[in-house]
């Protein structure tokens, strides 16, 4: 054995629960990485939420943010979690000088619905109040042409890094991935079978910032924490999906509760200053784009993400389109994404948004409404 | 002699272009090439060794499909697999035989490896416009280790002869699910696919993918020999005996692949990777654990080989 010291290899089928038993396919999980004492999700805040609104925070178009509006969110976001005075005292309640800091943004959404440079932005400022250095920060997607279409670099400070696990989506980089962390499984009797950590993730950064947005998914139904920082962070995800069907319910949990994702991804802030209703994780146009004007803070993923499932369907409602727990074959269009772009009826797989509630069972948070408390601030 | 049975072993050019392309040829480093018949005693006083060949004689072998992937990976398609045009399985069905290829511009280079890494009798009618790409993938060669190993297998299939059998055997290769073709059920093997039997009904069959799918299940994906992981667009062939394994991987994506992940069933020592294109002959990452060892090939274009000794 040349490096790996310590390989934890579970059948996670064995440990989901027993209402999930039947629809879980064989994983083997295997991480050299053990939890922390207290791992971040769901992190020492389970299954509370501060929502932060501001009618403020967009002018009236909704394509200029405005940065003190921001600011101020944030502040108050962070201080409400933490019950500290000072937004500085709210950080280092995460984050001391030694850290290596990985904000996960989310680019799928370009040009419309991406993690906001403004909201990044003020995370950098306020990681560097604590004494965080622009060395030890990297900003990460998987896909550097993602990075490079919202090119975040002239507002960060000198230093800061940006990194991509692949050049773009095809497959063929996978030096960026950790071929000691990964969970193996087939699916659809695909032949690559392992979907691996990002080396960053596992070897690189101390804690994870998570920083998703508001949007409808095809697959998930919508697209918040979990998926964010799984499937952005993973490698061979896409094969979940497969002429309308998707494994996505169990599969995104169970990424995000690899370890050392689980215990160093200690905040999330969703940024929902815009978000997508359907045609997700895509924002190509603003047909479907909307304006919560809202972030939500937590340490806990599943809480804020039963959020968002009810932020999404509402407003699809709204629009006149089928539920995204819709299951009927008559809205089916598997693998058709035109017909999907153009009607709000339409589904390309069958969605799963109950994998949520399968993240709650395995530990990463509370998904029951009736014992999420939500704390709203008015900005 | 050593060198002699080498260079039989490497493929050859059908070159019909006249002895004014001789200089062209002696710069790219191509001394043995296929000629037609009347053209050979030119080429031999320019100091080739050339091999007559009419083209109704090469015509005559066995034509093989331009080694390609035949559609975009990202468009949708009956199956979710990628579909490859490879001939390693005719190579197999067949070792003894005689085989050309008519290349289309670009193809040289993988078609000179994937004969190569089966042994193959094999004429490659190129573009001339492939020279180049040609000669440099034949220099590779000609440097790598190359004397015989039998090849490791993890079923049989006991072949009738039938187009069907073939297809079965085509994506039983596209999957590396490594099998040896023989004539009747072999005891070596927990798995012998006959079909026809109550087992394997020719009906089955009829969908070749779901056919390897469901032999692969059989198999399990823990008794395999060899895994892939990184890419689905590298088909490889595995030798090897009791002291060494050596394994051939063929790229048919079109583009470098970066740190493809390999997994052998069995202890190695950590040997030496030889990619055409670079010159890195470390293998990275490299783990030898539960009952099997794995390593990745930090970069590799067309074609790369890989030589282990089994761990003492």
């Amino acid at each position: 054995m040349d490096r790996r010291t310590f390989v934890q290899l579970l059948a996670a089928s064995q440990l989901a629960p027993l209402a999930f038993a039947e629809e879980v396919p064989k994983y083997h999980v295997v991480s050299g990485y053990k939890p922390a004492a207290q791992p971040g999700m769901p992190g020492p805040y389970p299954g509370q939420v501060i929502s932060v609104r501001s009618a403020r925070c967009l002018d009236e178009s909704g394509e200029k943010i405005n940065a003190e509006v921001v600011r101020e969110m944030m502040a108050r976001g962070m201080c409400k979690l933490t019950g500290r005075a000072k937004p500085v005292d709210a950080w280092r309640r995460f984050f001391e000088p030694a850290d290596v800091v990985g904000i996960k943004v989310n680019c799928g959404g370009h040009p419309w619905v991406v993690s906001s440079h403004e909201v990044v932005a003020e995370v950098i400022r306020n990681l560097s109040e604590v004494g965080v250095k622009p060395s030890q920060i990297y900003i990460y997607e998987r896909f550097q042409n993602q990075l490079d279409e919202v090119n975040y670099a002239p507002r960060l400070p000198e230093g800061v890094q940006i990194v991509a696990a692949e050049s773009r989506n095809r497959g063929i980089d996978n030096h960026g991935y950790d071929p000691a962390t990964y969970v193996e499984a087939d699916f659809f009797g695909e032949e690559d079978t392992r979907s691996n950590l990002m080396r960053l993730v596992s070897q690189k950064l101390t804690k994870i910032i998570n920083i998703p947005n508001m949007k409808d998914h095809g697959a998930t139904g919508a697209t918040g924490c979990l998926k964010n920082v799984a499937y952005g962070s993973f490698s061979n995800v896409a094969r979940t999906h497969y002429k309308g069907v998707s494994h996505t319910k169990t599969f995104v949990g169970t990424l995000a509760s690899v370890e050392p994702v689980r215990s160093r991804t200690v905040l999330q802030i969703m940024d929902g200053l815009r978000g997508v209703w359907h045609g997700g994780p895509f924002a190509r146009t603003k047909r479907y784009v909307f304006y919560p004007k809202q972030m939500l803070f937590g340490t806990d993923p599943v809480a804020i993400d039963r959020l968002l499932l009810d932020i999404i369907d509402n407003k699809r409602k709204a629009e006149g389109a089928i539920s995204i727990w819709d299951r009927s074959p008559e809205s089916l269009k598997a693998d058709d994404g035109r017909a999907r772009d153009n009607d709000p009826n339409v589904n390309i797989i069958i969605r799963e948004p109950g994998h949520v509630e399968y993240a709650s069972s395995l530990g990463l948070g509370v998904c029951d409404l009736g014992k999420i408390q939500v704390k709203e601030i008015d900005v | 002699m050593k060198s002699l049975l080498f260079l039989l072993a490497l493929p050859l050019l059908y070159w019909q272009q006249g002895i004014e392309s001789a200089p062209a040829l002696k710069q790219a480093g191509i001394e043995r090439l296929c000629v037609p018949p009347d053209q050979a005693d030119a080429w031999r006083r320019a100091g080739f060794s050339p091999v007559p060949m009419s083209l109704s004689e090469l015509e005559a072998r066995e034509k093989l499909l331009t080694p390609r992937l035949g559609g975009r990976v990202d468009v949708a398609s009956a199956t979710r697999r990628p579909w490859i045009d490879s001939n390693g399985w005719r190579f197999v069905r067949d070792p003894s035989g005689k085989f050309y290829y008519d290349l289309p511009p670009g193809r040289a280079a993988l078609a000179a490896a994937e004969a190569f890494a089966y042994g193959a009798d094999a004429v490659l009618k190129i573009d001339p416009a492939d020279l180049e790409a040609a000669s440099r993938m034949f220099a590779f060669l000609r440097e790598l280790p190359n004397d015989p190993l039998p090849p490791v297998a993890d079923m049989a299939v006991v072949d009738d002869g039938s187009p069907l059998t073939g297809e079965v055997m085509n994506l039983l290769t596209r999957r590396n699910l490594l099998f040896q073709v023989v004539t009747a059920p072999s005891p070596k093997f927990r798995l012998n696919i006959r079909l026809g039997t109550k087992e394997y009904p020719k009906a089955d069959a009829a969908d070749p993918s779901a056919f390897a799918q469901k032999i692969r299940r059989q198999l399990t994906d823990e008794n395999r020999s060899l895994r892939v992981y990184g890419t689905e667009l590298v088909i490889c062939r595995l030798a090897g005996d009791g002291s060494r394994v050596r394994l051939h991987l063929l790229n048919y994506g079109g583009r470098d692949i970066d740190s493809l992940r390999v997994r052998l069933s069995g202890s190695f020592a950590r040997g030496e990777a030889f990619a055409a294109g670079y010159d890195s002959r470390a293998l990275e990452d490299f783990v030898v654990a539960d009952g099997a060892t794995e390593f990745s090939i930090p970069r590799m274009g067309v074609y790369a080989m890989v030589e282990l000794r089994r761990a003492k």
